[in-house]
C-alpha cells in the first residue's frame, strides 16, 4: 500500500498532483482517523464482509421446487381475446380437443369462423350452425385418419362468454352433438375450493 | 462459502478440507427460475364435463330387453327459484323448489344452498352410489333461452359439488354424482 498505508498528512506536498500511487481512493480524503482505519482495514472489523450464501442458496432452491411445481409442459391454452370466462370450482384439467370459441358476434373454431352468435339470436330458435358442423366434421374425420386404430374420444370445448344466452350454447352444444362431439366440455376460470 | 470438511488429514502436502466453489451453482440455479419464470403458465383455465347422450348405434346381437327407467333429475332454472323434479319415465317421483338468492354485487354467481339441496336429494333419490359403478345419475338442465351463460355455470356448479369414490383403472378418483345436459325442445 505505501502511502496509503498512513493517514494523509496535514503538510501540503507540492507533487501529490502529479503521480498518484494505485490504490484505494473511497472515502480516503476523509481526514478521520477511524473512517481512514476502517477503509484501509485496520480497523477491528474488516471492510470486506463476507457474505452467508447459505440462507441465499436456501431461497433459490425453495424458488425453483415452486416453480418446477407449477410447471406445465403442455404450454397455455390461448383464451380467445373477446371471451370472458366464468368462473367455477368444481372443475376438471383441461385435456387436448378442439376448441370452438363462442363471444358476442362470432363463433371460432381453432381460430376459424364458424358462424355468427348475432345470426341465431335474431332467429330467436335453436338451429344447426351448418359451419360449426361441417368444421367439426372435417375435424373429427382428420382424427380418424391420424389414428385409426384408436376409439374417437368426440370430446371438444367450448369457450364461451359469460355473457352469451343459453339460445346460443344450446345451438352450439347440439352441433358439436350433430358433429360427431357427444361429450361437450365447457372452458372456465379455477376458483379456489371454499370450505 | 460452502465446504465440505473431510476429516483431519495426516498428508503434509494437500489440505483435506476442500472449499466448494459456490458461483457455478448458484449460477445454475438463477438459470434454471429464469426459464421457469419465462416458460410459466399463471392462467389456469379448466373444463366442466357435459353429456350430449347421443346413443351409439344398436348391437344387432344383443337381444334387446325391456328395462324401467332410470330415475333422472330435472333442473329447471325459473325467474325466482329453482325446481328440482325427479322423473322415472313420466311419472313425477318428488318435486322440491329452492329460492333463488337475489343478485348481489360480486360478478361471481355462486348457489351454496341449491348445492346443499341437490346434495340432500342425490341421498335420497340418487340410483348410482357403489364405487364399483362408473355410471353416474343423469340430469337434465331446463333454462330460458335468454338466461346467461355465467348463470348456467353457477347452477352446473351446484350440480357438480356433490362427489362420490369411482374406482377406475388408475385408481380411485372423487367424481361430481352428475352428468348433465341440456333439455332441448
Amino acid at each position: 500500500m505505501g502511502a496509503h498505508d498512513r493517514p494523509p498528512s496535514k503538510h501540503h506536498n507540492p507533487h501529490a498532483h502529479v503521480i498518484h500511487q494505485p490504490g484505494r481512493r473511497l472515502l480516503f480524503k476523509i481526514p478521520l482517523k477511524f473512517v481512514w482505519n476502517k477503509v484501509a482495514g485496520h480497523g477491528k472489523r474488516s471492510g470486506n464482509a463476507a457474505l452467508n450464501l447459505v440462507s441465499f442458496i436456501d431461497f433459490l432452491i425453495t424458488t425453483v421446487i415452486f416453480l418446477l411445481m407449477s410447471f406445465s409442459a403442455s404450454g397455455e391454452i390461448t383464451v380467445d381475446k373477446n371471451v370472458k370466462l366464468p368462473k367455477a370450482e368444481n372443475v376438471e384439467d383441461i385435456i387436448d380437443a378442439p376448441m370452438v370459441a363462442v363471444n358476442g358476434n362470432q363463433i371460432l373454431v381453432d381460430g376459424t369462423l364458424a358462424g355468427s352468435t348475432r345470426a341465431i339470436e335474431e332467429l330467436g330458435r335453436m338451429q344447426k350452425i351448418d359451419e360449426l358442423f361441417n368444421l367439426l366434421k372435417n375435424k373429427r374425420e382428420l382424427w380418424k385418419q391420424v389414428q385409426p386404430n384408436k376409439p374417437f374420444p368426440g370430446v371438444c370445448i367450448l369457450q364461451v362468454d359469460q355473457n352469451v344466452p343459453a339460445l346460443v350454447v344450446k345451438s352450439v352444444f347440439q352441433t358439436a352433438a350433430f358433429a360427431g362431439y357427444p361429450n361437450v366440455s365447457f372452458m372456465v376460470g379455477k376458483l379456489p375450493k371454499s370450505g | 462459502m460452502g465446504g465440505v470438511d473431510v476429516g483431519e488429514g495426516g498428508g503434509k502436502k494437500k489440505a483435506t478440507n476442500t472449499d466448494i466453489n459456490m458461483v457455478p451453482f448458484i449460477d445454475l440455479l438463477m438459470c434454471t427460475i429464469a426459464f421457469l419464470l419465462i416458460t410459466a403458465v399463471w392462467v389456469t383455465n379448466s373444463r366442466m364435463n357435459a353429456d350430449a347422450q347421443v346413443p351409439g348405434p344398436p348391437n344387432p346381437d344383443k337381444e334387446l330387453t325391456p328395462q324401467t327407467p332410470e330415475k333422472v333429475l330435472n333442473l329447471h332454472i325459473g325467474e325466482t327459484d329453482f325446481a328440482l323434479v325427479w322423473k322415472q319415465g313420466a311419472t313425477v317421483v318428488s318435486e322440491v323448489r329452492v329460492p333463488k338468492p337475489p343478485p348481489g354485487d360480486s360478478p361471481i354467481i355462486r348457489y351454496s344452498d341449491l348445492a346443499k339441496k341437490i346434495e340432500s336429494e342425490w341421498n335420497t333419490n340418487g340410483s348410482h352410489r357403489d364405487p364399483s359403478d362408473k355410471k353416474l345419475d343423469q340430469a337434465i338442465m331446463h333454462t330460458d333461452n335468454r338466461t346467461p351463460f355465467k348463470e348456467i355455470i353457477a347452477v352446473l356448479d351446484a350440480l357438480y359439488a356433490t362427489k362420490r369414490k369411482v374406482k377406475l383403472p388408475d385408481g380411485d378418483k372423487d367424481l361430481p354424482v352428475f352428468n348433465m345436459t341440456f333439455s332441448v325442445r
